[in-house]
């Protein structure tokens, strides 16, 4: 034993660290799915997703909503971003591990780290273009999607991956059903999740090109 | 199948000598039926190479020496047939142990320093008295127990685990699963808190980021997600309800 270790040893913060990490990525993961369904909205009609928009104004739900999701992402950043290998060394084994493994679970991890940072980077160019932009109508997001759908496609990818294998993660690390049926339903709820999301750039997109 | 050519690349390194560097060294064999990668280092060493350092002792799945990379994955050398591999095999030794020379490592430091930290013993105030008879145990526990008790040793979830690959002091999958034994024994009478105590953080159940390499690679097909979780769960409620004691302060 070490003097610093022992007096330091850990009690509880690792369990509640391990707890904070599940809280915010399901928390993260259900905002995703839940902003998705919303956005697709538009593939019903202008109307709707306007109505959608204009009802979370009045009850100041955006307002509310999205600093708090603004506040758990960098938390869930600080929390899960502790199992990144920050150290040179610890880079190479891993990549060097993944390589010779040929294991599916180890690198959807590496990618789940990678996709991660991309989140940070892309989701917050994304909150700052809507929030900057605001109100949210079908308009201005036509116009946005029409000039950056590029940007929107990678984040729409990179976000749906990173949740999708996320939260198959989550279930499989606690055990609360079987690992073969989790992998099939969050491959399932992702690829749903990915047809709406194109689908609703599409018309979007068109939407803009008609302005 | 017959008449195959095998070519195997086998990692050289003896740390004896470290001024040579490790290579990889090629040998050719003729396969032959039921060939195990047993047999066939079995018989490089014999027919072309005596030098060849690797471990064995039971050839048939039951001690848990001969675990090695093959092709990629850690997989028990007596129990991996080469007509279920391609014409090359590429052999290294397990990573996160000690090497000890070629395909040679030293898994036995490492389970012992997991067994004296998890305490793998069953911790009675009772004494033993040899003349009684034995306590009874119903056979759905019994059962419990026997499935994590199955652990051969082998250290293949071990190697196969990213994050005991970069941390040293993780427990892996073959400790965690040592606590989930010692759990389910109604013998043992250590309370939730001493349990808490020797795997409540994360070098234990919380150090795990549920890669699943183990699963997917323990050759004796331990259920060992569901045993992660089920330690993950047991102890993070374990902690939710105490109140360990308070540390003194440096400064
Ligand atoms: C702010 C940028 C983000 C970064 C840097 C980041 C980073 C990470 C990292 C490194 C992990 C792996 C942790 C582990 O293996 O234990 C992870 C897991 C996860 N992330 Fe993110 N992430 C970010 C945003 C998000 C977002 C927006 C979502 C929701 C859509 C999300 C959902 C998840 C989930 C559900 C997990 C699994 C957590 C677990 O295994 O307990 N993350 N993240
Ligand atoms: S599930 Fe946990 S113990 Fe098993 S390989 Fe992954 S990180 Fe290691
Ligand atoms: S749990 Fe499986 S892979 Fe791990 S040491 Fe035991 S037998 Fe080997
Ligand atoms: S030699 Fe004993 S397990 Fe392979």
């Amino acid at each position: 034993m070490l003097l610093q270790k022992t007096l330091t040893k850990s009690n509880k913060t690792d369990l509640y660290l391990d707890l904070a990490e599940l809280t915010s990525g399901l928390l993260l993961v259900g905002f995703l799915w839940t902003h998705m369904l919303f956005v697709a909205t538009i593939l019903i009609s202008q109307d709707m997703f306007n109505s959608l928009s204009e009802f979370l104004d009045k009850y100041y739900l955006s307002y509310v909503g999205i600093p708090f999701i603004v506040v758990v992402a960098l938390f869930h950043f600080v929390i899960a971003g502790r199992r990144i290998p920050t150290r040179m060394q610890e880079q190479r084994i891993v990549w060097q591990h993944a390589k010779m493994l040929h294991h599916t679970d180890t690198w959807t991890w590496v990618f789940q780290t990678i996709t991660g940072m991309a989140i940070l980077v892309l989701a917050g160019i994304h909150v700052w273009m809507v929030t900057t932009g605001w109100p949210i109508r079908a308009v201005n997001s036509a116009h946005r999607m029409e000039s950056f759908w590029w940007f929107y496609l990678v984040l729409l990818i990179v976000g749906e991956y990173h949740a999708g294998f996320g939260i198959y993660r989550q279930f499989v690390k606690w055990g609360w059903f079987p690992r073969k049926p989790i992998g099939y339903v969050t491959k399932a709820i992702t690829a749903i999740i990915l047809v709406l999301g194109l689908a609703a750039m599409f018309v979007f997109v068109q939407l803009g090109g008609a302005l | 199948m017959a008449d195959r050519e095998l070519t195997f690349e086998v990692f050289r390194f003896n740390p004896q000598k470290p001024e040579i560097q490790p290579y990889l060294q090629t040998y050719k064999l003729n396969e032959t039926t039921g060939m195990t990668i047993f047999i066939a280092l079995n018989r490089i060493r014999e027919e072309q190479d005596p030098s060849l350092m690797f471990d064995f002792v039971c050839r048939a799945a039951i001690c848990g020496s001969c675990a090695m990379i093959i092709n990629g994955r850690p997989r028990l050398a007596c129990k991996t047939l080469t007509n279920t591999l391609p014409n090359k095999i590429k052999l290294f030794p397990l990573p996160v142990f000690k090497l000890i020379g070629d395909l040679s490592v030293d898994t036995g430091t490492w389970f012992r320093h997991m067994s004296l930290k998890t305490e793998s013993w069953v911790h009675t105030s009772k004494t033993f008295d040899p003349k009684a008879q034995e306590e009874r145990m119903d056979n759905e526990t019994a059962n419990k127990i026997y499935e994590a008790e199955r652990c051969i040793e082998c250290g293949c979830c071990i190697a196969g685990c990213a994050t005991a690959n970069i941390r040293d002091e993780f427990l892996g999958a073959a400790g965690i699963n040592r606590v989930a034994r010692f759990m389910l024994d109604p013998r043992d009478e250590r309370t939730p808190a001493e349990y808490f105590e020797v795997v409540g953080s994360e070098e234990g159940a919380f150090g795990c980021m549920g890669l699943m390499a183990c699963d997917d690679n323990c050759p004796m097909e331990l259920p060992l997600q569901m045993q992660l979780a089920f330690v993950r769960r047991k102890i993070a409620a374990i902690g939710l309800g105490y109140k360990p004691k308070k540390g003194i302060k440096l400064a």
